[in-house]
């Protein structure tokens, strides 16, 4: 997928639910006795630090059009391209793989392809394997996995998504069942591999567990953020409406009244929560999400810029400026409403702005424009934004593989981690020209097949190079998309236990999901429940194990690891 | 329909076959038989129950052993005989947890309503259709309604969405005519009767064959006495055609008392993304939710184990009070 | 058929109402028919919808906006889409594979397992029946029975694991005993007097006299296995390769999933591609196509196969 942040919509929103990172905590296990929770292991980041790989970019890909900005906290914007390199680079020689058969299973939130189509067949022949990706459905990936692993059938390869640790078990998994990659990628080690080595440092860091590398870093990116505030731009520029000067919340409630024609059905609003808890600085929150006040572990749902951005939330959904549909909390149809119109404002992922995007707006209406507010605080004061971890995704492999087994399987991926510009990369992203895609002025352009086949996001979840931003034949989108994350990245900051991996014991499972709360979270933001109701969920939270479960936090995490920062 | 057959074959084992010739004078000798044989004469009986008692032992019986996980905090690495056995921590977790006991309390509101709105339909539809004389209209609706019951789940939803959905129908006619849309299918508030009556659309049809045939098994001569009598059709249904029902509608009120915490699970687990947990919530979508796919074994064992045993006591329940009206319910002790 | 034919058929067919039945009200007759043209309709028009909705070219969904009560020309192009080999292919012959081995296996056991109960003061009868009919009234729940298929006997990922654990119902195991039981009895004695074996029993007197109800059990087996989905969901949601028709509508209903040929639909417009929800429609249709042949052929049986089944015994 050629856009900078590939998850879809609903992907990336509970992309940032979960804790994910590294400074590999351990297991974590509760004390039941098994081999797993004896393995302590010294988990400082100075531990972690000795053993993350080298970050070596490669020299000899194509030079971006915008360029990447480094911004707070580490924080780094994705190169941008405006045109397809000509030349293409090969950075791998021969085949990579030598025959293995290799079974893997990710999450897809697209169409699933058909099994053995020319795309499969083609890539698999580049890679000198029989690798079969399975994809399960995204979208209840996180009750597939605890099924496939009691089940006792993980396959040699698996994407498991950060958000789905807990239900995953994977801080177990790393110990029991997955190979450990320490000592084929750590250090200089991982320069025999180096379009790996070209992913940044923070992918990794998303893949380690108990300072050990077990995985491959899918989406790495510097930039990922919750929620970008957007509008259509083209009505705001025929209405004469300058987004400049919406400066604080109050300024956007304003153009609720402006915007809004009952009759014609057109609203000022769609879901605009993931924004609206950017404007209030209030932490990334859900299951699996804290903070420290007090020397404590609490709840993110337990700040008072929680309650004030929800509290807005309401406010939005009661105004009547939101429209009807997505007060009924129908998401799935939000984009058509933003396409057609029907809503004018929209909070979205940065992965909402790309080509399809483009087309599919333009199909609806020719003058379509996307166009995003410079991030703002509700207040008008200087604004913040919380970094999600650097990479989302992580793919693991079994255990039971052989040394060769894995060695070839590195080389694979090494093969699928191939950056923007190489002629691999085309192969993945693209397909089989004449075939997936024909070549037309402006870059590599889908065809029907290849828009079932190789435009899915398959190997991409496998493992995934340095993130560009390139959508050929909407340059607008890029420099749009650039201009948008190179500002954000200057007011990021890191929350709390950003980048460590953890899972809870089973048993705090139940209440790790936090189901009701976060039930009760949609339905105020929906209008049908209030900041009230809220709390008192969170309350009753609290009183059944909730409670527990944040003083575990404490004295497991806290006490020992400190806050990630 | 289920009822009967279960009485039936309750019954059956207790009292003998009505339809075999089994006189009871040869009753003694054969009890008499030395176990030998009657092994030697009933072997091929028995082999042939063998694949159906293995499958039952596999399927059924191991997994009520396996109700074990429930005292223990399950984990699918150390497995089932590792896992630390932590008495009943996790009933005790489950009953602090307000999530359990808010999907026990939908579980008991949407059985009630349930009963109230479920069961009278395909009593009512009965009566209308037995009042029907043409053969040719009977068997017709009967052939149309009987339909619903064999589609599947997944099937009977989606055609509710089409119908009554936010892209639906009802919602198309209500904004072509100037109306404001109502979402049927993501309202909360409305999510019971929603259920109820996607129930009655799937099952109300097929479950007028019971009282159907209660309704044949009555004699004619009653209703043309009553004629003589001077009593009109009403007075003749309610006299004698409820009456002649009445077996048949109390053991399966108590089927339904019994099966009271049994209010569905395809249906719930399909609507669940739609309307939320908070609406759709009920014991067995609790048990998969927050035992299998939260990876929580242990309490969701526990949830079910929970439900199992209420579900034991409330057939028992029911039954006993059965009996105080003088019906023969579920089942009679041996006499 | 004349006119005059039928007009004179009628008073010769026309449903006898007992003699000392007084005359139905002109008004009692209106209620009565315009209530069961309400059910039937009930019934009728949402499969209608469905299927018409199926069959339209985008142009006719975009008039009604939705889902198509008037047609305005028909179409296969969402059928060619969705069977064009791919996932739905696939699922769909999956499901029909279950379907037919789950039924041939469950009518088996259950038509074996009846027989082998029906005989009066059998050896053991009782206490097998006891534990089939135990067997209704209370179940471990879905985790045991997910550890035990999928941790014990190895079956996540398994077909197996879509039939047997729901082979065996005790239920229809007693409906077929009591039907049996109250068929052929004589038959049953002077074969055994001829000296056959119970499986030539089975084989030539009992099964050939209760077609009825062999015939409902295998429908009410086959519309098991046809309609479960959730048994997809927890032991195999992982391998979409191995998904059944019912869990992938599932995913395109309930989860949001997208259809092979949704994106292409606004990607590639105006190339004759069909409305999204005429592929969604299609794969609703595909599941009841099934049902819909197989239905008229057992529906007849329904009331002596079940009743007699039930009610006597």
């Amino acid at each position: 997928m050629p856009s900078s942040t590939a998850f879809t919509r609903r992907g990336f929103v509970t992309a940032t639910a979960g804790v994910a990172g590294a400074i590999a905590a351990t297991p974590l296990l509760s004390a039941c006795g098994s081999s797993a929770a004896n393995k302590g292991g010294v988990t400082t980041s100075k531990g972690l630090a000795s053993i993350l790989p080298d970050y070596v970019p490669l020299t000899n890909g194509p030079t971006p059009d915008i360029p990447i900005v480094t911004g707070k906290a580490g924080a780094t914007s994705d190169p941008g391209f405006l045109s397809y390199p000509t030349n293409l680079v090969k950075t791998v020689s021969g085949t990579p793989g030598s025959g293995g058969s290799y079974s893997a299973i990710i999450p897809l939130w697209g169409t699933i392809p058909k099994a053995g189509n020319a795309y499969y067949t083609a890539l698999n022949k580049a890679l000198g394997t029989n690798l079969t990706v399975n994809p399960a459905n995204g979208n209840n990936y996180g009750t597939t996995l605890p099924t496939l692993v009691a089940g006792n059938k993980l396959p040699d390869w698996i994407n498991i998504p950060s958000w789905n640790n807990g239900q995953a078990n994977t801080g177990e998994l790393t110990t029991e069942r997955f190979a450990d990659l320490t000592p084929y990628l750590s250090g200089s080690n991982i320069r025999k591999y180096p379009n790996l080595a070209a992913i940044p440092t923070g992918g990794w860091q998303s893949a380690a567990w108990e300072d050990k590398i077990f995985g491959f870093p899918c989406w790495t990116s510097g930039n990922s953020f919750t929620g970008v505030l957007y509008y259509r731009g083209d009505v705001f520029s025929s209405k004469g409406i300058n987004p400049g000067e919406v400066k604080n919340s109050d300024d956007l409630y304003a153009l609720g009244a402006e915007l809004t024609s009952k009759s014609a059905g057109v609203y000022a609003f769609d879901g605009l929560w993931y924004s609206i808890q950017q404007m209030f600085n209030a932490p990334p929150n859900g299951p699996g999400a804290f903070v420290i006040k007090g020397g404590k572990v609490i709840s993110a749902y337990d700040t008072d810029e929680f309650a004030a951005a929800l509290a807005f939330a309401y406010k939005i959904a009661k105004s009547g400026y939101m429209h009807p549909s997505a007060v009924a909390g129908d998401t799935n149809d939000g984009k058509q409403r933003f396409w057609s119109g029907k809503s004018l404002i929209e909070a979205d992922g940065t992965g909402a702005w790309d080509l399809a995007d483009d087309t599919s707006g333009k199909g609806a209406n020719p003058s379509y424009v996307r166009s995003a507010f410079p991030i703002f605080a509700a207040d008008g004061s200087t604004p913040t934004i919380p970094l999600g971890a650097s990479s989302g995704m992580t793919s693991y492999l079994n255990k039971n593989l052989s040394k060769t087994q894995i060695e070839e399987i590195l080389e694979v991926a090494n093969y699928l981690a191939a950056p923007f510009g190489s002629y691999e990369y085309t192969m993945i992203n693209y397909g089989i020209e004449g075939v997936d895609y024909t070549m037309t002025s402006s870059g590599p352009s889908y065809t029907k097949q290849g828009d079932n086949e190789s435009n899915q996001a398959i190997y991409q979840q496998l493992v995934t190079p340095q993130s560009a931003v390139t959508n050929f034949g909407a340059s607008d989108v890029t420099k749009g998309l650039c201009a948008w994350t190179g500002n954000a990245v200057k007011y990021a900051y890191k929350p709390t236990f950003w980048d460590m991996n953890i899972t809870a014991p089973s048993q705090y499972q139940t209440a790790y999901s936090m189901a009701e709360v976060v039930d009760i979270v949609n339905q105020v933001t929906y209008g049908s429940k209030t900041v009230a109701d809220f709390q008192t969920a969170l309350a009753n939270w609290k009183k059944s194990n909730g409670q527990k479960m944040l003083d575990w936090y404490t004295a497991n995490v806290y006490d020992k690891y400190g806050d990630g920062s | 329909m289920s009822a009967i057959s279960v009485r039936s074959g309750t019954a059956t084992t207790e009292t003998g076959p009505g339809g075999a010739p089994a006189p009871a004078k040869r009753k003694k000798a054969r009890t008499r038989l030395p176990f030998r044989v009657r092994l030697r004469r009933d072997w091929p009986l028995l082999l042939m129950a063998v694949p159906a008692v293995l499958l039952v032992i596999a399927f059924n019986y191991l997994p009520m052993f396996g109700t074990v996980t429930a005292f223990e905090y399950y984990d699918y690495i150390l497995g089932f005989w590792q896992s630390t056995w932590v008495g009943l921590q996790n009933f005790s977790d489950l009953f602090a947890d307000p999530n359990f006991w808010h999907a026990f309390e939908n579980t008991i509101v949407l059985s009630v309503i349930q009963l109230v709105l479920f069961f009278p339909v395909p009593i009512a539809l009965a009566l209308l259709l037995n009042s029907v004389l043409s053969s040719k209209i009977r068997s017709f609706v009967q052939a149309i309604v009987y339909l619903p019951h064999f589609f599947s789940w997944v099937l009977v939803i989606v055609l509710f969405q089409q119908m009554l959905g936010g892209a639906g129908l009802l919602n198309h006619l209500l904004l072509t005519h100037g109306m404001n849309a109502w979402n049927i299918m993501t309202d909360p508030g409305a999510f019971k009767y929603l259920v109820t009556a996607q129930s009655v659309w799937k099952e109300a049809g097929w479950g007028i064959i019971v009282f159907l045939a209660a309704i044949a098994a009555i004699d004619p001569a009653l209703y043309e006495a009553a004629a003589a009598d001077g009593a009109n059709r009403w007075r003749r249904t309610w006299h004698i055609t409820l009456p002649g029902m009445r077996g048949v509608i109390v053991l399966l009120l108590v089927l339904r008392l019994g099966n009271a915490l049994n209010v569905g699970f395809e249906q719930f687990l399909i609507q669940r993304n739609a309307v939320g947990s908070g609406a759709s919530e009920v014991l067995d979508t609790y048990s998969y939710y927050y035992g299998v796919a939260a990876n929580n074994f242990g309490l969701g064992a526990a949830a079910g184990l929970f439900k199992g045993v209420v579900s034991l006591l409330l057939l028992y329940g029911a039954n006993k009070v059965a009996h105080f009206f003088g019906e023969d319910g579920l089942y009679r002790g041996t006499r | 058929m004349s006119t005059a034919l039928s007009f004179k058929a009628k008073p010769h067919k026309a449903p006898k109402r007992p003699v000392w039945e007084e005359k139905p009200t002109v008004v009692g007759q209106a209620a009565k028919g315009a209530t069961l043209t309400v059910v039937v309709l009930l019934v009728v028009i949402p499969v209608y919808a469905v299927v018409l909705t199926s069959l339209s070219p985008q142009s006719s969904v975009n008039i009604a906006g939705g889902i198509v009560l008037v047609p305005h020309g028909l179409t296969l192009n969402a059928y060619r889409e969705m069977l064009d080999g791919g996932v739905i292919t696939r699922a769909m012959l999956i499901s029909l594979a279950i379907t037919v081995v789950g039924t041939a296996v469950s009518m088996v056991v259950s038509v074996l397992c009846a027989y082998g109960l029906s005989r009066p003061r059998s050896l053991g009868h009782r206490w097998i029946l006891m534990a089939l009919i135990a067997t209704m009234f209370f179940s471990g729940g879905i985790i045991p029975s997910f550890i035990v298929v999928a941790d014990l006997f190895n079956g996540y990922d398994q077909y197996w694991a879509l039939i047997l654990p729901g082979a065996v119902s005790a239920f229809n195991i007693l409906i077929i005993r009591s039907f049996y039981m109250s068929t052929a009895s004589e038959l049953i004695e002077a074969a055994k007097l001829d000296g056959a074996s119970e499986f030539r029993i089975l084989w030539s007197v009992v099964l050939p006299t209760s077609k009825a109800v062999n015939a409902v059990m295998a429908l009410f087996y086959a519309v098991g296995y046809w309609s479960a989905f959730f048994n997809v969901m927890l032991y195999m949601p992982a391998d979409s390769s191995k998904w059944t028709l019912q869990y992938v509508l599932y995913t395109y209903v309930s989860q949001g999933a997208t259809m092979p040929g949704q994106n292409s639909a606004t990607a590639f417009a105006g190339k004759d591609q069909p409305a999204p929800l005429s592929l969604q429609m299609c794969v609703v249709v595909l599941t009841l196509i099934p049902i819909l042949v197989i239905y008229p052929f057992v529906q007849k049986h329904f009331t002596k196969g079940m009743l007699t089944g039930a009610i006597k015994g």
